[in-house]
């Protein structure tokens, strides 16, 4: 079931000792994560872990107090959110934040703005770079719209999608900006097993047609096993682990995270039945 | 849960009861049974109206009242009775309130006490006449009588008229018709088609230079302001309709403008006598400068500051303009005379007529740029700023740069109508920018149609053009905008031309109902996202 | 890697982050300089003058921490800056006016003085009549107005809410004009209140006439103060408050009628600018439908001056813009026309160099 997707060798995403401090609580404490570029890794933990902090931090919301987050070998953080942007990371949401009364193609577009050059005065006297740009942009929408399966549902406006198709769409705009991380929270969020297996697929050929490392945070331990390359969990704050789905499976302390002490015995049932389950698979 | 339509009627009667009282006391009454004299064809001659005017009046609160009371939507299809008692109760309580007012100021009138000194607008003329020319306890009675018969009614005639079939087809068909009429094919196909709408165009520019020529110095006088409302509202429409940043001082940008173009080209103080054209130009960048000064350092803050120091910003500049302190410099609280008229190629160009050429001409390059604006990447980012800001900014866009320009652009324009204002009028002063104008530009934009073009031009119309018609309201004025916001927040927010999205997917109408969402409504209601998630 | 990046506007950006600090620095000294040469340098006016702009400015501060704790309290709720506070206060200072009206007609003749009316026969009846009639409209102004208005629009867009505050600013200040006319009315006090009278203060040697009026408002205001501060912290209602404030859902998932706080909210706000309202009736001794305007926008700066949200932030920044705005003129040498052009670059300034107000913002945070 791993995936067995060939990682390439430069990390795309690094943090360092990252830590956010809200008031006197640490919401991420010391985090050290380093993503290779090409890989789907996940972040995992309960409730209030602090996953979506560190999102946060590496999107530019939050500056972190500590440490440092390094792109491509360029350190960003503390950089405005435009500018993260800007350098190739994308971002969704848990709870979908699109554009409600923007159509869904414009949603995509807004997504493309930081490459373009053309600024309010070519607007205006609607020179030949603002033509194009313009052209090329509503090409790229409909592209992704095919890319993600909303052809033809353009031009509706984002409020009144259904709720799959708002999350691709938020998805699509990520894309749109041609990022090379993709930070999606909790992308199944709320679905149905069978989008949930869609959903899953979508993001594997997201990295296998389009190259883009994605770095999720999810819940749904199926999803997560499914298509990482690399897991960390975290809780409190702290990592307290890393590595291959198998792993981290395996992990007591992770085990004793999600489900307190002396969970590891309550799991081994579960294991047990799921290994049975995959006998009966392959 | 099913209240008793009794209690429903006094509530209604209530409200109604309240409003009768409220525009007595404001002289409504009068100058409501004024108006329908004008609309009628009889205008009064004497000062007061006649008293059937007034019974009209009443009885047209007494009917919308009986209207509103039946149209509670609580009673079954065919509860007539539960209805006609709620229209009945209505009215009675209605007629009871307005019956004890006019008892009472008819008593006090009677006593030759003079209520003026503490409610201006109560005249004794419009006591006599609100307690029907007859002593306290007959016109108590008169008003009772007729507010309650005429809801009665009317409640009664509405619930006929909804629980009719017969009338309900009719009304159906006749608006069913009416809308097939403005959405059937050919007419989209007409406004689609090339040639018909450059037809269009061709007539709209033929009005547009011949009548200015025709309908003399009033109107031209007239739809000058409101071309000039345009621009005013077309510049706001940027800051606050599609980046959403309200900004309530927008005054203070039309007086820079004005200001600067009325100094450049007025022979007191400074006698500069600059040419019109270049002091055009310079009040524009003057008003946009100060835009980008005042942003600066607000444009970063929580979105509603930006409103109350703008309205700070409008304040200071007044009362500068108003003080003593800058009389050297600005003419102080006498304001600007013979402010300089536009020149072309070196001969004079101000007649009215000119003028309002060179307004309607300005309103045209405003719309331009406005649309233009709309369409391109800078307006999208404005839109998505509005409607989400922090995801707009993880989507790449630089919000505090694309407000700062958005309330420059706003502010030149601004400056544009202040230098043409202060030009046509030949005149600028301190109170040709009172806060009241910025107030009336936010309301034209939000009645027309918050974020679009042509509601913009609607708002301007009904708001600048229609008091100049109705002269009478000219004192209720503010109070009708103040009641009109509320209403309008409250029902359609939106406005009543709303802004609408382009279509840039460009499907052909069969294939897009074939994709259609709605048709889906199972799929819609049951994922319905949990909103924006704020 | 390449940088695609280039920011559009590399120089306004540093502008902006800068121009918080050099601001700062520049009014300072401005001030420190103006200070000095008024002072020191010029000594236009001697001590009692300074002492009578301190008194005055007092009183007026009052005034304004009255109302500001109402701005302060709607927002901290509501996020939303209610414009037609400020009229609710005026139509307080009509109800007051009004109240002392009627009174003044009521003859109360004795074998002494058969002129005598109520208003002079029972003082102390009368005055206490008037702050409730006064504070009774305006508590009444507030609920009805967040019932009518506000309420419908609780999960609107805040420029939605703030155009609709605007619009019944309008509706307010418009109706009371038509209703009760453009002129000022003068507020007559019953004769021991008189305007002038006072206790005399010998400041080096000249009288400063400490008025009665004053005194009176200024320890009403900051009885209702306290008053206000031990509601909030102390009573069941203003935990309720503060929860609301805090979070709207968490809170009527405990159990708090969220639309029941917000009403009480709304008239606690309007009880305390009704009390100013009637401070105003009689200290100032004018009335009409615009007072309220230019004290209820002061009264706002006041707010954020403080640190919006933030109740003992709105008691001393409107003690603040009343102190400064009577002092500030002369103390800089400058026109006392300009006394609200003062209050105005206050509000500017504060937002420049501090957003967060003197004593800090109390606001719930942003949920991402």
């Amino acid at each position: 079931m791993e995936s067995t997707h060939k990682l390439g060798m430069q990390v795309c995403i690094e943090t360092q000792k990252v830590s956010k401090i809200f008031g006197g609580l640490t919401a991420v404490n010391a985090v050290n994560l380093s993503v290779p570029e090409g890989a789907i890794a996940s972040i995992i933990g309960p409730n209030g872990a602090g996953k979506t902090t560190l999102f946060n931090c590496i999107s530019g919301y939050y500056k972190p107090e500590h440490g440092q987050i390094i792109f491509y070998g360029q350190q960003i953080q503390g950089e405005q959110t435009y500018s993260v942007a800007s350098f190739g990371i994308a971002r969704t949401y848990q709870n979908i934040r699109l554009f409600a009364d923007m159509t869904a193609i414009e949603n995509i577009i807004v997504g493309q703005y930081p490459r373009f050059t053309a600024n309010w005065m070519d607007a205006i006297i609607s020179t030949r770079r603002e033509q194009n740009e313009e052209k090329i942009a509503i090409e790229e929408g409909r592209r992704l719209l095919k890319f993600v399966g909303l052809e033809g549902l353009g031009d509706h406006l984002a409020r009144n999608l259904p709720y799959g198709a708002q999350r691709r769409l938020e998805i699509a705009r990520a894309l749109a900006n041609k990022p090379r991380l993709l930070l999606l929270d909790e992308p199944t969020a709320g679905m149905n097993p069978q989008e949930t297996d869609k959903m899953t697929h979508f993001i594997r050929s997201l990295r296998d047609e389009l190259g883009i490392t994605i770095l999720l945070i999810e819940h749904d331990m199926r999803v997560v096993m499914d298509i990482s390359d690399q897991i960390t969990v975290l809780d409190y704050g702290t990592k307290i682990a890393e590595g291959k789905p198998r792993e981290i499976q395996s992990n007591q302390k992770v085990i004793e995270a999600y489900l307190g002490p002396g969970g590891s015995s309550l799991t081994k049932k579960y294991q047990l039945r799921k290994k049975q389950r995959h006998a009966i698979i392959n | 849960m099913r209240t008793s339509p009794v209690r429903n009627g006094i509530q209604t009667g209530t409200i109604f009861g309240i409003i009768m009282v409220m525009m007595f006391l404001i002289g409504f009454t009068v100058i409501g049974a004024e108006l329908i004299g004008k609309i009628l064809g009889n205008p009064s001659i004497s000062g007061m109206p006649d008293l059937i005017y007034f019974v009209i009046f009443m009885i047209l609160v007494g009917v919308w009242c009986g209207v509103s009371a039946a149209k509670r939507p609580l009673y079954g299809p065919d509860s007539v009775k539960d209805a006609v008692l709620a229209g009945l109760s209505a009215g009675a309580i209605c007629g009871l309130c307005a019956a004890v007012t006019g008892f009472i100021f008819g008593s006090v009138a009677a006593n030759h006490i003079d209520v003026r000194a503490y409610l201006v607008s109560v005249s004794p003329e419009s006591i006599s006449m609100f307690t029907f020319n007859q002593n306290p306890t007959l016109g108590a009675l008169a008003l009772f009588g007729v507010m309650t018969l005429s809801s009665f009614l009317s409640a009664l005639v509405a619930v006929e008229v909804r629980t009719s079939q017969k009338i309900r087809t009719m009304i159906e068909n006749t608006s069913g018709s009416i809308s097939e009429t403005v959405h059937s094919q050919r007419i989209s196909d007409l406004l689609n088609n090339k040639y018909a709408r450059y037809g269009f165009y061709l007539i709209v520019a033929i009005a547009l230079i011949i009548l200015p020529r025709t309908w003399g110095g009033y109107w031209n006088y007239v739809f000058g302001t409101v071309g000039i409302y345009i621009i005013l509202g077309l510049g706001l429409n940027i800051i606050t309709g599609w980046a959403g940043q309200l900004v309530i001082g927008y005054v203070a940008f039309f007086a820079i403008g004005a200001y600067t173009f009325a100094l450049l080209t007025a022979p007191v103080p400074h006698n500069l006598l600059w040419n019109f054209w270049i002091a055009l130009a310079l009040g524009i960048v003057v008003a946009g400068i100060s835009g980008l000064l005042i942003g600066l350092p607000i444009l970063n803050l929580r979105g509603d500051y930006l409103a109350i120091v703008t309205l700070g910003f409008s304040e200071i500049i007044r009362i500068l303009l108003k003080s003593d302190l800058l009389t050297t410099f600005t003419g102080g609280p006498r304001g600007v005379h013979d402010v300089g008229g536009p020149t072309l190629f070196g001969s004079s160009f101000n007649t009215d007529v000119d003028f309002m050429y060179i307004i309607i001409i300005a309103v045209l390059v405003v719309s331009f740029l406005a649309y233009r604006l709309q369409n391109s990447h800078t307006g999208k980012a404005w839109v998505a700023i509005n409607l989400d800001e922090t995801v707009a900014r993880a989507t790449g866009i630089n919000a505090f740069v694309s407000k700062l320009l958005a309330l420059a652009l706003s502010a030149a324009i601004a400056g544009l109508a202040g230098a043409l204002f202060a030009s046509r009028n030949q005149f600028t002063g301190p109170d040709d920018h009172q806060l009241m104008v910025a107030i009336n530009v936010i309301c034209l934009v939000i009645v027309g149609g918050i974020g679009n073009i042509p509601g913009i031009f609607l708002g301007a119309f009904a708001l600048k053009g229609l008091p100049e018609i109705l002269r009478e309201i000219e004192n209720y004025r503010m109070l009708v905008f103040g009641i009109l916001l509320i209403v309008m927040m409250r029902l359609r927010p939106e406005g009543f031309l709303p802004a609408k999205r382009p279509v840039l997917e460009k499907f052909t109408a069969d294939q897009r109902s074939s994709t259609d969402p709605a048709s889906h409504p199972g799929n819609l209601e049951t994922n319905t996202p949990p909103g924006k998630g704020k | 890697m390449e940088n695609k990046s280039s920011p559009r506007f590399p120089l306004l950006l540093r502008v902006s982050r800068y121009i918080r600090p050099i601001v700062g620095v520049i009014i300072a000294i401005f001030l420190a300089w103006q200070l000095y040469s008024v002072i020191v340098v010029q000594h236009n006016f001697s001590a009692d003058t300074w002492v009578r702009f301190g008194l005055s400015g007092l009183i007026l501060g009052g005034m304004y921490a009255l109302i500001a704790i109402g701005y302060t309290l709607v927002y901290g709720i509501m996020f939303m800056i209610n414009f037609a506070h400020g009229e609710v206060m005026m139509l307080g200072a009509f109800g007051g006016y009004f109240m002392l009206e009627l009174l003044r007609f009521i003859p109360m003749p004795t074998s002494a003085n058969p002129n005598l009316n109520f208003l002079n026969a029972y003082p102390i009846v009368s005055i206490i009549l008037a702050f409730t009639a006064g504070i009774s409209v305006s508590a009444l102004a507030g609920y009805l107005l967040e019932k009518i208005a506000y309420r419908p629009l609780r999960k609107a867009p805040r420029l939605i809410l703030l155009i609709t505050a605007i619009g019944a600013s309008i509706f307010l200040q418009n109706l009371a004009m038509l209703l009760f006319g453009p002129t000022r009315k003068n507020v007559i006090n019953p004769d021991i209140l008189d305007r002038g009278a006072g206790w005399t203060w010998m400041v080096s040697g000249n009288p400063v006439l400490i008025p009665y009026t004053g005194v009176f408002s200024l320890v009403l205001s900051a009885l209702l103060m306290i008053g206000l501060y031990l509601v909030v912290q102390r009573s069941k209602l203003g935990r309720a408050m503060r929860a609301v404030a805090q979070d709207k859902n968490t809170a009527s998932l405990m159990g708090v009628d969220v639309d029941d706080v917000i009403s009480k909210t709304f008239i606690i706000s309007g009880v305390l600018a009704g009390a100013a309202g009637v401070m105003w009736d009689i200290h100032m001794g004018l009335v009409n439908h615009y007072i309220g305007f230019l004290p209820g926008i002061k009264a706002f700066t006041a707010a954020v001056m403080g640190g919006i949200g933030n109740i003992p932030g709105a008691m001393l920044g409107g003690m603040f813009l009343g102190i400064i705005e009577s002092i500030g003129p002369a103390a800089l040498g400058i026109d006392f026309q300009l006394k609200d052009v003062i209050a105005f670059s206050i509000l500017v300034l504060v937002l420049i160099v501090r957003p967060s107000g003197i004593l800090g913002e109390k606001l719930s945070e942003e949920k991402l």
